[in-house]
């Protein structure tokens, strides 16, 4: 059970979650094309401009949160999330290097994580409606 | 000749899986149970898999918890069972990149994985969509994707281009595009080895979760029901259905999805004392037994 102020916050802040999520995600698959060889991991693959964008949006929701005392630690693993994947982010600009962006996306990855399991109603898969057992409510 | 001994392994479950989910178009027809299993193929001096299962670790909990998923356990003690280790593994082939198939990759440190690049391409494509296009997401775990990375820099990840004869002697990879996901495939064992083969089994991944799908309802008349998601297309699934069927000389108990209870009907098994079953689909020479 949380209070209707930290259910507020949570509310506020799914988004914000969910887009970092995203920018990693996105980040992730482009390494690993990059990793397997594939022409279409470059500098300036057109989805680095809308996590770009996506990571803007996050970042602005992060600074006007007011996180309750509850939500505090998740607060903390959400702007270390926003700052490592920060990090990624501009170390894909003008090349393609893979450790410069992988070190510091398993960092955020893994605050997103943290994050996930210090309020309810943050999810790193969506398991709801997906296959194999997955909608067995 | 018999070449490869066949082993479906069950590592959870979930006991009441809603049968629409499963099956196209039957709702409100209560649930049955579902495995969930991995495939071993050993012989010719390989050993290799269908399929790694999901990561307990950042799964599990949710799972068990929110959605019913019981009785995992982890690949060292589920191989166990047929007397080999993960380490042993040396091949495995990733039918399509859900979290409960490829989840488990970092617990197979000697393997090199295969898996479609249409599976990898169009997931990075969908990863750029605005939000509301989400559910095109579901069942990606994007640690997952990063794992990948790092199969990839170890020179540990094939990325296949469509179908892929004899990546191991016998064993074939099957391109499914636009059917359960972007990039499915199957993989095809032909067990006596020959070009055309005699005995050939198919592991179909998710192209079809029961034998509903592969036969309906009622097996005196035939028809294929595809299975209740596909992020591609219903067409496509029942005609890759017929392609698995016709490769198997239409023989379709030779067709095996790895979440279908009922194989122990068609096949020897037994329990572990986990509670998990093990089926045994073929055994090549010299093989010992693992359920008698």
């Amino acid at each position: 059970m949380v209070d209707d102020a930290t259910a507020a916050y949570i509310v506020e802040n799914q988004k914000c979650f969910e887009d970092l999520k995203q920018v990693a995600s996105q980040l992730a698959g482009l390494l690993v094309l990059a990793a397997a060889g594939s022409k279409e991991a470059v500098p300036d693959h057109p989805m680095l401009g809308a996590s770009r964008e996506l990571f803007q949006e996050a970042n602005d929701v992060l600074r006007r949160s007011r996180p309750t005392e509850r939500a505090m630690r998740h607060h903390e693993h959400l702007a270390y999330a926003a700052a490592f994947i920060g990090t990624s982010l501009k170390a894909a600009r003008g090349s393609f290097e893979i450790d410069p962006i992988l070190i510091p996306l398993r960092a955020g990855y893994a605050e997103l994580e943290r994050a996930a399991g210090a309020l309810p109603g943050f999810e790193m898969v969506s398991y709801e409606r997906a296959c194999c057992g997955l909608g067995a409510k | 000749m018999t070449a490869y001994s066949l082993w479906v392994m069950e590592f959870a479950a979930v006991p009441n899986y809603p049968q629409s989910g499963l099956i196209y178009g039957m709702h409100n027809q209560g649930t049955r149970k579902l495995p969930y299993c991995y495939i071993v193929i050993k012989g010719q001096g390989q050993l290799a898999m269908v399929d790694v299962g999901y990561n307990h670790k950042a799964h599990g909990e949710v799972l068990a918890n929110t959605y019913g998923v019981r009785g995992w356990h982890p690949p060292r003690e589920v191989l166990g069972e047929i007397g080999i280790t993960p380490e042993d593994i040396s091949n495995i082939f990733i039918t399509h990149a859900h979290f409960d198939h490829m989840g488990n990759i970092e617990d197979f440190p000697n393997a090199t994985f295969y898996l479609q690049e249409r599976e990898l391409s169009k997931w990075v494509w969908t990863m750029s969509l605005p939000r509301r296009f989400r559910w095109l997401m579901l069942g990606i775990d994007p640690a997952d994707i990063m794992r990948a990375v790092d199969l990839a820099r170890q020179g540990r990840l094939v990325c296949v281009d469509g179908d892929r004869e004899n990546v191991l002697a016998g064993v074939d990879l099957h391109a499914a595009f636009d059917t359960h996901t972007w990039g499915s495939m199957y993989v095809t064992v032909r067990n006596d080895l020959a070009t055309n083969s005699e005995s050939s089994w198919v592991f179909c991944g998710d192209l079809a979760y029961t034998q509903e799908n592969l036969r309906g309802h009622d097996p005196k008349d035939p028809e294929y029901i595809p299975i209740g998601f596909a992020m591609g297309s219903q067409f496509n699934l029942i005609m890759k259905t017929e392609e698995m069927v016709k490769s198997v000389g239409g023989d379709i108990t030779h067709v095996v999805p790895p979440h279908e209870e009922r194989l122990k009907d068609l096949f020897p098994s037994r329990i572990t004392k986990a509670g998990l079953r093990i089926t045994e689909l073929a055994l090549a020479e010299g093989e010992k037994s693992q359920v008698r």
